[in-house]
């Protein structure tokens, strides 16, 4: 479900472990401790989605964080109502919408929290948490009946 | 567009108005600021300069010192010229932000009015904050006079925001003694100065919006030490672009300054090494003694106490005939000897006449320091010379009441 | 252009992030759903300062950084004089014409913990409301010095256990109530003040926005709950939320030029307070029966303030 590499060449999200970049030595460090976020002229960035921005490797969209995660939300499309829910309140802006609909979810960047399934107000919800090793197409296949309301 | 300002051949200004008009001069975009004395006159001035039409940048008042220095790392980082001015608790309070503009390579220029550091509180000059910053990562340029005041108030900014340099300058002078003290100055034109000064060239600049930028990362173990010692070698290399703009300053008026002054040190037994308005004192003390006594005394001012000219100092003392140097720190040194004792010690250790070295302390909380006081000190080094080992404590107190104070002896027995 | 649409979710969700994944937060941390809504409700560009604190030290650490926009740290005390003296060189570079692209819209932000704002950064922004530049700054309130461990701030409620102001035989916690941040701010007679949070989305977007189009110093006070200090899970980030607007701990409402207020948010069932300190491990001690008191004393104070609230905003003074 994660949307690495969809624009080969563009897209760099998760590129690395955080901590495993070259260490350059003093000569080739950044003067002054600066960080660019962007390679080349970024003035339109605002307007562009994330595969098509020129992401330096400075930009933390370059690294991954996936190893933080011990469970995972699993995304059924089936189920969803593109309410948007789970992209406003994703502290990790890791839930990828394009054109007002639901895509999927950033692996590279998600910490596992679960709050995507708490906000989810569908039912069944269309977001559920799994351990990481669990299989996302079999994850779908056990996917829960709609909850009669409790009373 | 600010108006010109008009200025006479010769000019009366002391140290403040002298630093204020080169502020002026440069053109400056944001000085943020607040008032201390002694150098509350500067940012005054300025304000004058404001009020009337004479800048076009703006002027922030602003509620702390601390917030002095963290407006100008904040404006600095927005691309474009930056100044402010400071003394003494001022200083103090700027302290943690000194370490961040250099570590963050922003070239912004302190004017500092050396001023005594409280307890006892005290309003006069003396060295205490300038070696306060002497570990900052800042450039360290010392006025003695109000003319030095300012003309290295305005290579400050040719130096600091050098592309080869990035680093942020303090622009040193005594507090009373050079900040109040009126005399005859040589100003330049505006547009002279100006031009002389440049247009501010910005880097990583946080208003070039087709290159975002962040500013103030944080750095651990493994990248730390790199970053510093990134800084530290841009600090040390600055000496050659410090000397590049002081020949430039020369070709222009005529007026010549060097990283380190020295005086009369061709055929010198013995010497002084002092900063500050009271080099003036010494070399007078220096001619007087020479003519009286016949003794060869002669004087060396490091202006340049950041980086530390550890290159010219040596080489001003390499003097075959040099036989004993008193080094002598206007700063209550805190359990050890003087600063400027400990690096000129260091500096003279290669000289092939490897003087005597000893320390005075002197000056604290503005206490006078005359001719006659020189020339005591000068001829108990001779005394040293004469005796072939250091006659006195190694460090001592000059100007002091009450029994004589004084640590550390050479052993000769 | 410069205000994106916040219609509705689904016109909101369009919007391109600035804010980017992989930075060091905790898991379930509100700070960034709070940032990413920031600059989500703008396309302009953003100059942003941050004071030391857990959104400055988990999105900036070399070799990565999370911003998309300019952004700058200094120390734990001074964003908001960063800012605010940014927004001065910026005037003055238009004033020159040494801007790259004088037409560029640009918006000044300042972030700070409650430990930078209501603390030991007190005086630098209040320094930088008085002196009137166009900024604003947004206040990430998780009511502890979560950064370094969960020490009591002056934003620390009654009764919470911090690890400076602790629950133990002889104390149920922090005795001192939380400082009025919001009503402060309001008297330095700033344009736009306002308290908000994430879980009303709609209404943070509009008080950012506000903030944003407002000419002059705005702050903004967000309730941003620490799933580590406060002690919940971290999947539970909006629904503790939930019972802190719902219960009014954190009534949502703004003032304008230092007196308008209005309530941007009345519970349709306003909750015990119970229900939200029983949420959280910070408050667990509060349910022995030596501590009863302390809990009414909770709920009175939130009492008294919603009436004050409300009766301000009925004066239209």
């Amino acid at each position: 479900m994660s949307i690495t590499g969809s624009v080969p060449g563009t897209d760099k999200r998760g590129l690395r472990e955080l901590g495993a970049e070259e260490k350059v030595g003093w000569d080739e460090v950044t003067q002054g401790v600066t960080l660019n976020s962007f390679v080349g002229d970024a003035a339109d960035i605002v307007h562009k989605k994330a595969e098509e921005r020129n992401y330096n490797d400075f930009n933390s969209y370059t690294a991954t964080v996936a190893s933080w995660r011990i469970i995972k939300p699993v995304y059924n499309r089936d189920i969803c109502i593109d309410c948007q829910n789970c992209w406003v309140w994703c502290p990790d802006t890791s839930i990828i919408s394009r054109d007002k609909q639901m895509l999927g979810i950033d692996y590279d960047h998600c910490k596992g929290c679960g709050v995507c399934v708490e906000v989810c107000p569908t039912n069944p919800k269309s977001l559920l948490m799994f351990g990481e090793a669990e299989e996302n197409d079999k994850a779908l296949s056990a996917w829960p009946e709609k909850k009669k309301k409790e009373k | 567009m600010a108006k010109e300002f008009e200025l006479n051949e010769v000019e009366v200004w002391d140290g403040n108005y002298a630093a204020s008009q080169a502020l002026r001069q440069a053109q400056i975009d944001v000085v943020a600021a607040y008032p201390i004395t002694p150098s509350t006159p500067i940012v005054e001035g300025y304000g004058s300069y404001v009020a009337n039409g004479y800048v076009d940048g703006e002027f922030v008042m602003v509620e702390s010192e601390h917030g002095a220095m963290s407006g100008c790392v904040g404006a600095s980082a927005a691309g474009g010229r930056v100044a402010t001015a400071t003394s003494s608790q001022g200083f103090a309070l700027m302290t943690e932000v000194l370490y961040q503009a250099s570590g963050m390579r922003l070239p912004i220029v302190l004017t500092v009015v050396n001023r005594a550091l409280a307890s006892p509180l005290n309003v006069r000059g003396d060295h205490s904050d300038m070696y306060l910053g002497r570990d900052s990562g800042w450039i360290q340029i010392d006025a003695f006079d109000a003319q030095e005041a300012y003309d290295l108030a305005l290579c400050a900014f040719r130096i600091g925001e050098h592309l080869d340099v990035r680093l942020p300058v303090m622009m040193h002078q005594d507090g009373f003694t050079t900040s109040h003290k009126a005399q005859n100055v040589y100003p330049l034109k505006d547009s002279v100065a100006y031009k002389f000064v440049g247009e501010y060239v910005p880097v990583d600049d946080m208003l070039d919006f087709s290159r975002p930028v962040t500013h103030g990362a944080q750095t651990e173990e493994d990248w730390h030490f790199e970053h510093k010692a990134k800084q530290h070698k841009a600090l040390m290399d600055s000496r050659t672009v410090i000397d590049e703009v002081f020949a430039d300053f020369k070709k222009l008026t005529g007026r010549e300054y060097k990283r380190v002054e020295s005086y009369m040190m061709e055929d010198a037994e013995v010497a002084l090494v002092l900063l500050g308005s009271s080099v003036e004192t010494a070399v007078l003390a220096a001619k007087q003694l020479r003519e009286e006594e016949g003794i060869k005394v002669g004087i060396v001012a490091p202006r340049c106490f950041r980086p530390f000219p550890y290159d010219l100092v040596r080489e001003a003392l390499d003097v075959p005939s040099l036989k004993a140097v008193c080094c002598m720190d206007k700063s209550a040194p805190g359990g050890a000897m003087g600063a400027l004792f400990n690096e000129v010690s260091a500096a003279a250790y290669s000289t092939e006449a490897r003087p005597m070295m000893t320390n005075y302390v002197y000056g604290l909380g503005g206490r006078d320091f005359a001719v006659d006081e020189a020339k005591r000190i000068m001829k108990e080094q001779k005394a040293h010379a004469d005796a072939g080992h250091i006659t006195t404590d190694i460090q001592q107190f000059s100007g002091l009441r009450g029994p004589k104070l004084g640590f550390f002896q050479t052993r000769r027995d | 252009m410069a205000i994106t649409s916040i219609k509705n979710l689904k016109e909101f969700s369009t919007n391109n992030d600035r804010f980017e994944g992989a930075h060091l937060l905790c898991p379930g941390c509100a700070h960034s759903m709070i940032v990413r809504e920031l600059m989500n409700c703008t396309d302009d560009n953003l100059v942003i300062a941050s004071n030391t604190g857990c959104l400055e030290v988990s999105t900036a650490v070399y070799p990565y950084t999370s911003w998309d926009t300019s952004w700058i740290h200094i120390g734990f005390e001074n964003a908001a004089t960063a800012a605010s003296c940014a927004e001065s060189m910026y005037k003055a570079r238009k004033n020159k014409g040494t801007l790259k692209d004088p037409d560029a819209p640009v918006k000044f932000v300042a972030f700070g913990g409650d430990g930078s704002t209501y603390d030991i950064g007190f005086q630098w922004l209040s320094g930088a409301m008085e002196r009137g530049h166009d900024f604003t700054y947004i206040c990430l309130d998780n009511e502890n010095y979560a950064n370094t461990g969960g020490q009591r701030s002056s934003a620390t409620p009654v009764g919470a256990n911090t690890s400076t102001a602790q629950a133990g035989s002889h104390s149920y916690g922090k005795k001192q109530k939380k400082k009025d941040m919001v009503a402060i701010m309001a008297a330095h007679g700033a344009p736009y003040v306002a308290q908000l949070a994430p879980n009303k989305w709609k209404s943070m977007a509009k008080g950012f926005q506000k903030a944003l189009e407002t000419e002059g110093p705005c702050f903004i006070n967000t309730v941003s709950a620490c799933t580590t200090e406060w002690k919940f899970d971290p999947k539970d980030t909006i629904n503790v939320t939930d019972l802190a607007t719902d219960t009014l701990m954190f009534p949502i409402y703004e003032i304008i030029d230092g007196h308008e207020l209005n309530i941007l948010y009345r519970p349709k069932n306003i909750l015990k307070v119970e229900d939200y300190l029983g949420a959280q491990g910070r408050y667990r001690h509060l349910f022995k029966p030596e501590n009863k008191h302390v809990i009414e004393r909770i709920q009175k104070d939130i009492d008294e303030k919603w009436e004050f609230l409300q009766r301000r905003e009925e004066a239209r003074i």
